[in-house]
């Protein structure tokens, strides 16, 4: 038992993650192929708009649909399957919490493709400073509660229709996504209303702006998504957790450095255990780049499954894993 | 003078009475969901196939019998004998009759069919009479599908399975077009196909004729599989900022086919039978009519160049030159 935790723990997590990112990664975009289907309360985004390959939908458009209800029908018998289906994607995300975002997302996996590119070309990542963060962390939230308010008004009969699904008439992932199996339909402006016209457009230009701030800025529509704030707003009973040790802690600052999300608490914060923020999406870089024996751990229901030592740091610093932050 | 104009008068009124029974014998019956009355609409909905009223979370549809063409919703049946009980065909090919009963506002024939299950419903409606020997049988037949997406999308292979119901003598069948989903509509463009059975066994080589709402109309013979194929057209011309994507245009597909079946209907003796059945369908703007590729990529590629020479300056300007800076110990 302990040689197998002392193997987890220094293993190359950098290519672990590769690999579970690939894996989600052919299962949500081409898992339909294989007749693969999870149902459509997927914590992540499986984009619906992938009909062919999808291996499951993101929670996202059922949600808009079902709060799209009109009023009578939604605050009637129908409420009881926007309950049943916020139930089936807690579910799904209690088993992962976050990581959802760090090992499953297309969209994430993605972005840290094309931060594998601008790597290997030899160009500088940005980053924010702490105050932009602060700013910017926020706007997660503004969508997310747009995302409810948006349904909620077209239901009430007070918004065009067309707006039902106005998250997904944005999100890049509906561009994105379907062209990993030769769909290239959603590169289009929808003439057909004033509404769908401007959603369509702004889509497009959201698109335009993810490719380029994906290749200077790590994870960068993950500042800014609405799947991660509500993530962060369920996370506490999740079964997956990263904890922190402050005894433990030297504020070395290794793992501030390495992570993508640009965390500062993860290294400033040494009194509360419950290390993850908002931003986290529990990649669990920062416990691979941990030098210190316990300070940060990966827990799943209670069990440590992944730890920093100062062997696993060792060995990841010799074969050149932690060298580049990133 | 008087016995000359009650002659007239007289072949005017067979003339006249003639027509009316000819037009009935050659009209297709048929089932159309759109409401007659203008206060019906107010409790129903949008769903995946037109309107529907929903109560208690279970879906219904409404149907009226309608006769004649084009298919521009006038001439509700109302009063006619020999209308047989409805027959829907379930989504599982269960079978079920309903009783015709004009409805209480206008006595037009109204049925509202329940659709507890997902998947595809057909409702069907005879009439027959004889003239000259000859017996008339009208067979309208609708299909309309349930489906709300909170039920999922999982297993619909199976459901898009186009079925027909062997109890009927003469049905048009609407094959599926390639890909065809709960969500998919026919939209202008599409070849849409149908097999013409007669008794459960294809008939080749007879007319089928479909009629736009607009009044278009195109006839084709089946092949020897029995099938008659059309091209949905183009029929929708509004100005750009009037334009609905959901605008759903019915078609009327009917087919004619005369055999030598003979008999007493009522004890009013028949040597020959001719069938007219119809199919009621709708088709919407295609895709292709509204969606830009040139607009979208354009856009997409505004804005990666206007954020791409945006980073690219920000990050020049923030480069500053190197300067050597030369310590003198002594100092």
């Amino acid at each position: 038992m302990k040689r197998i935790k002392t193997a987890i723990n220094n293993m190359d997590l950098r290519r672990f993650r590769f690999w579970l990112q690939l894996l989600f990664f052919a299962l949500f975009v081409y898992g339909g192929y294989l007749a693969i289907n999870l149902g459509q309360y997927l914590p992540t985004f499986s984009c619906a708009f992938n009909e062919e390959g999808r291996g499951g939908i993101c929670f996202f458009l059922p949600m808009q649909h079902l709060l799209g209800m009109k009023w009578s029908t939604l605050f009637g018998w129908a409420g009881l399957s926007v309950v049943l289906g916020f139930l089936y994607f807690a579910l799904w995300f209690f088993a992962l919490n976050k990581a959802w975002c760090g090992y499953a997302c297309p969209l994430g996996t993605i972005q840290d493709w094309i931060t594998s590119l601008r790597n290997r070309l030899g160009i500088r990542y940005s980053r924010y400073d702490q105050d932009q963060f602060r700013k910017l962390s926020r706007i997660k939230y503004v969508l997310l509660v747009l995302m409810v308010l948006i349904p909620l008004g077209v239901g009430g009969a007070l918004l065009p229709h067309d707006m039902v699904t106005s998250f997904c008439e944005i999100c890049p992932a509906r561009m994105i996504v379907p062209m990993f199996t030769g769909d290239f339909s959603q590169l289009t402006i929808d003439f057909s209303s004033k509404t769908t016209m401007i959603l369509t457009a702004l889509g497009m230009l959201v698109t335009g702006i993810f490719l380029v701030g994906s290749f200077v800025k790590k994870r960068f529509f993950c500042f800014f998504c609405p799947m991660s704030a509500l993530h962060y707003l369920m996370a506490k009973p999740a079964l997956l957790k990263l904890k922190k040790d402050g005894n433990k802690c030297t504020r070395c600052g290794d793992c501030y450095r390495v992570c993508d999300m640009q965390i500062r608490e993860i290294a400033d914060e040494v009194d509360d255990p419950r290390i993850m923020q908002d931003d986290c999406i529990l990649c669990l870089k920062c416990v691979s780049a941990c030098p210190e024996d316990g300070a940060l751990k990966a827990t799943y229901a209670g069990l440590t499954v992944f730890e920093s030592t100062e062997q696993g740091f060792i060995k990841r610093m010799n074969k050149g894993v932690n060298n580049e932050p990133g | 003078m008087l016995t000359i104009g009650l002659r007239f008068f007289a072949v005017f009124l067979c003339a006249v009475i003639h027509s009316a029974l000819y037009a009935e014998t050659i009209s297709p019956l048929w089932l159309s969901d759109s409401s007659p009355h203008a206060g019906h609409g107010k409790g129903s909905q949008h769903a995946h196939s037109g309107p529907v009223e929903v109560r208690r979370g279970v879906f219904y549809k409404h149907l009226w019998l309608r006769l004649g063409d084009p298919p521009n919703e006038d001439g509700l049946v109302v009063g006619t004998s020999h209308l047989s009980p409805f027959s829907i065909l379930g989504t599982q090919g269960q079978k079920e009759k309903v009783e015709v009963v004009p409805d209480d506002q206008h006595g037009a024939y109204h049925l509202e069919v329940a659709m507890p299950d997902e998947g595809f419903y057909n409702a069907y409606v005879q009439h027959e009479f004889v003239i000259d020997s000859l017996r008339e049988l009208k067979i309208a037949k609708a299909e309309f599908l349930k489906h709300s997406c909170r039920a999922g999308h999982d297993d619909i292979e199976p459901k898009m399975i186009p079925r027909s119901n062997e109890n009927i003598p003469l049905e048009l069948v609407r094959e599926r077009l390639d890909g065809e989903d709960f969500h998919t509509l026919q939209g202008f463009g599409d070849t849409v196909s149908f097999i013409l059975k007669y008794r459960g066994k294809p008939v080749s080589n007879t007319e089928v004729t479909m009629i736009t709402q607009h009044g278009w109309r195109n006839t084709v013979k089946t092949d020897m599989q029995g099938r008659a194929s059309f091209m949905l057209i183009r029929d929708y011309y509004p100005p750009w900022n009037e334009f609905k994507k959901r605008y759903a245009q019915n078609y009327l597909v009917k087919a004619d086919y005369m055999t030598d079946e003979s008999g007493e209907l009522d004890g009013v003796p028949f040597t020959q039978t001719h069938f007219v059945t119809s199919y009621y369908g709708s088709y919407y703007p295609s895709a292709r009519d509204y969606n830009s590729y040139a607009y979208g990529l354009s856009f997409g590629l505004f804005a990666f160049t206007l954020t791409g020479a945006g980073v690219y300056f920000y990050r020049r300007r923030r480069n500053t030159a190197y300067r050597e800076v030369r310590f003198d110990e002594k100092d």
